[in-house]
Parts: C-alpha cells; structure tokens; sequence
C-alpha cells in the first residue's frame, strides 16, 4: 500500500518535472497549447488535471513494459495532449509494428498477383 | 435424351463456376477499394510515376522496422541519425514493436514535425511525388495472423502496377497497388511524414499542420518552431494560433518589437481574440508602452466569460502596478 502510493508518486513528480516548463509560459503571456487547446473556461483546468494524470498513467505503463523512468518520461512528454489521452490504459491493445518478415502466402494473392495489379 | 441431360449439367455446373469467379472478383475488389477508386479517377496534377531514389536504406534489425523506417525519412529531411539511435526512442521490447504514437512523437525530438496523412491513397501519391517519403503501417500477416509492419513508400509506377517500398531487408520492393492496399487497410490507411520544420506537407490541411506544429512546439528547440509557425502563417495568414507561437518565441528570446508586430497583425485580423490581446498588452508593457497597453487589456476584457479572463485580468493588474509605480 505505502509502496504503491511512493510509487505513484513518484511519477507524479517526474512527470511534473517533465511537463512543468509547456504548462506555463512567461508569466502574464498565454502560451501557445493553452490558446490552441482551450476552448471554453470549464474545459481550462479539468483538461489540464485529466492529462496530468493521463500522462503519469501511460509513464507508468511504459515503466511496466520494461523501459526506465527516464526514457518512459520523456517518450511520453514528446506526445500530444490528445495523443496521451488516446493512449491511456491501451498500451497493449494498439498495433505495434515491428516484424520485417512479409507473409503474403494467400493463394488468392498469387492469382490475384496475375490477375490485376492495380 | 441422355446426352442433352448432361449437356444441361455442364451448362449449369459453368453457370454456378462463373458466377462464383465473378462474386471472388467482386469481393477482392470491394478489398481494394482505393485502388478500384484510381481506376475511375486518378488524382489531378500527380504524375503516373515517380521514384525518391535518394532516400537512404536501412535494413531493420529483428524487430526494429519502426527506428529504421523512422531514420530513412528522417535522414531524407536533414536529421543525421541511425535506427540504433532511434530504438531507445520508439521501440518496446515487451510489445515487439513500434507504437504509432511513438514514431510520430520521436520525429519531434529532432525537430521534425511528423503529420499523419488522410487515409487516402490519392494523399500518399501526392506526398511522394512532391518528394516526401511516407511511412505506412501495414499489417502483412493473412487471415488470423496479424504482423504489424512499417514500411517507407518511396515510389510508384502506376502503369506497371508497382509501388516502391523501403521494406525490412529490402532496399526496393516493388509491390502489386492491390496487395498494397490490402495490406495497408488493415492499419486504416496509417501514414505519417516527417518534414522539416519549414516545409509544409503537399496534402496539409490548417488544421491538421497547426496541431502537427504545436505538438513538435513541445519538445522541439526555439528555432525550429519559430520556423514552423512563420511558414504556417505564410500559407495560412489568418491561422491565431500560428501568430501567438511565433509571438512567443519572439517573446521568449527577448525580441519584443518582433513579437509585437505579429500580434499587431493577429490583432487586425482577430480582434476578439483575447490570447492575442492579452499578449500583445503584455508586451508593450514590456516595452514600456503602458499607456497603448491599457486600452487593449480594456478590449480583452470585455467578454467576461472567455476562458482567458483570468490571465487578462492579471495583465491589467500588472500593467496598472506599473503606471502608478512611474507616476
């Protein structure tokens, strides 16, 4: 229970670290994700909290599936807010693309190969 | 009486096989349905083929096609580096693979702005022919087994069928636009670019540039948005949030009169926007300019329910503290 909570927050805060500087820009001056995500003054703090959290959730599996907190962190600041968000909790379940090896062995691909090609 | 009893059998037995090859036909085409499209139309002002015969190869390693597709285009756009370089970035080896959120994501830690096409066949043509290798994601496993696979389209030759494919081992593989297709279906046309940041891919829409744009913005260095949002805002001159970023990477490095001079402009075009008022007060109260300042905060403030009240009420206050502090 203590260790799960560490846990969590750790991640909270490294992933604050990471995110802190894009939240805000100079002080007075409306930074450019805020003026292009924000669309009504409900949206501006609940989308803030939701993607805080989605992102230290999606570090957070990413460190499950073996990576270190350090590359986990910054791999996922460099996604978009709504890239995170339609990531979260479906690390498993998206394509990963990775075997080279081309098994088009369908007899129909052979006649098809023949029959037209474009 | 036998005999025309059997010739009636053949002439049904060739009645169902026919009708059989006709409803495979169908069914294979109704597979391909933008290649059948091309057959009806092909799209206005692109060539029949062309071949980026400069793009580098990179022969993937086991299961690392996403670094190596990744770095063949990259490479393309300026970026010196390797598929090794790239793997610490966008593969996971419990998954095996490359997640597509990744390969966009990692493009813009080297200040690249990776777009994701339409998922249209038209677009990817168009793409190559203006000299932009595409990425594709293509699932080349056939029935239950499913192989997610990237790939880099680096041409095509429409009369003679083929599309040409940086592909795992293959530094050219020519591949049937129907198996293509097939192929690429599966993924729901995923393609990606990786451009530099000032050059705008040939199928961009506003939109879709801008948020391409204000993701890189994130991890990116100053320069390359600042780049990025000037050629934006030369194509699409009304685009507010082009001219709020580049405002701010103005503002960021201390050169205020160019930062207001775009919001100037954005001001013209937008004068309800209170991001662009907000920040262009701000700066000419940096300036110094207090008393120009005021009245544009005044104007920000008008719509009291905007979701930027509160950071337009903090400029007021700031500007205010300041003209009292000079009286």
């Amino acid at each position: 229970m203590t260790r799960t909570f560490k846990n969590m927050l750790c991640h909270l805060i490294a992933v604050a670290i990471f995110i802190a500087p894009f939240q805000t820009s100079q002080a007075g001056m409306i930074g450019t994700q805020q003026a292009a995500s924000i669309t009504t003054s409900a949206d501006a703090d609940r989308s803030v909290v939701i993607n805080f959290l989605q992102r230290s959730q999606t570090v957070s599996e990413f460190q499950s599936l073996g990576l270190d907190a350090e590359a986990a962190t910054s791999r996922v600041a460099a996604m978009s807010d709504g890239e995170v968000s339609a990531l979260a909790g479906k690390i498993n379940a998206v394509p990963a693309g990775g075997d080279g090896l081309v098994v088009l062995i369908l007899v129909v691909f052979i006649i098809w190969y023949f029959a037209f090609r474009r | 009486m036998r005999e025309a009893a059997t010739r009636q059998q053949r002439a049904r037995l060739a009645g169902v096989l026919a009708l059989l090859l006709l409803s495979v036909l169908s069914g294979c085409a109704s597979l391909v349905p933008q290649t059948m499209g091309l057959r009806e139309a092909w799209p206005a002002g692109v060539p029949e083929r062309t071949e980026l015969a400069r793009v580098p190869f990179f022969a993937q390693q086991d299961y690392q096609c996403g670094p190596a597709a990744l770095a063949m285009t990259m490479v393309d756009s300026g970026v010196q580096v390797t598929p090794d370089l790239l793997t610490g970035q966008v593969y996971l080896p419990s998954r095996q693979g490359s997640l597509q959120v990744e390969m966009l994501a990692a493009a813009r830690r080297y200040n690249r702005i990776s777009y994701q096409l339409a998922p249209r066949l038209d677009d990817l043509l168009r793409e190559v022919s203006a000299g932009n290798p595409v990425i594709v994601l293509q699932d080349t496993g056939a029935g239950p087994v499913v192989n997610w696979h990237y790939a880099v389209v680096i041409g095509y030759d429409y009369p003679a069928g083929e599309l040409y494919l940086r592909s795992g081992d293959n530094s050219r593989l020519a591949i049937p636009f129907t198996v293509f297709e097939y192929t690429w279906r599966k993924s729901g046309y995923w393609a990606m670019l990786t451009m530099p940041p000032d050059r705008i891919p040939a199928t961009a829409t506003e939109k879709g540039y801008q948020s391409a744009v204000s993701a890189m913005e994130r991890v990116g260095e100053p320069w390359a948005a600042k780049n990025a949002y000037t050629a934006l805002l030369e194509r699409w001159p009304g685009n507010v949030v082009a001219s709020i970023g580049l405002a701010n990477q103005y503002y960021a490095q201390g050169e205020l009169p160019l930062a207001e001079s775009v919001l100037r402009k954005a001001a013209h075009k937008h004068p309800d926007s209170v991001p662009v008022l907000n920040n262009l007060a701000h700066t000419l109260s940096d300036l110094g300019r207090n008393d120009e300042a005021l009245p544009l905060i005044e104007q920000a403030l008008r719509p009291s329910d905007d979701p930027f009240a509160a950071a337009a009420r903090e400029t007021q206050a700031l500007i205010l503290q300041r003209m009292s502090r000079n009286q």
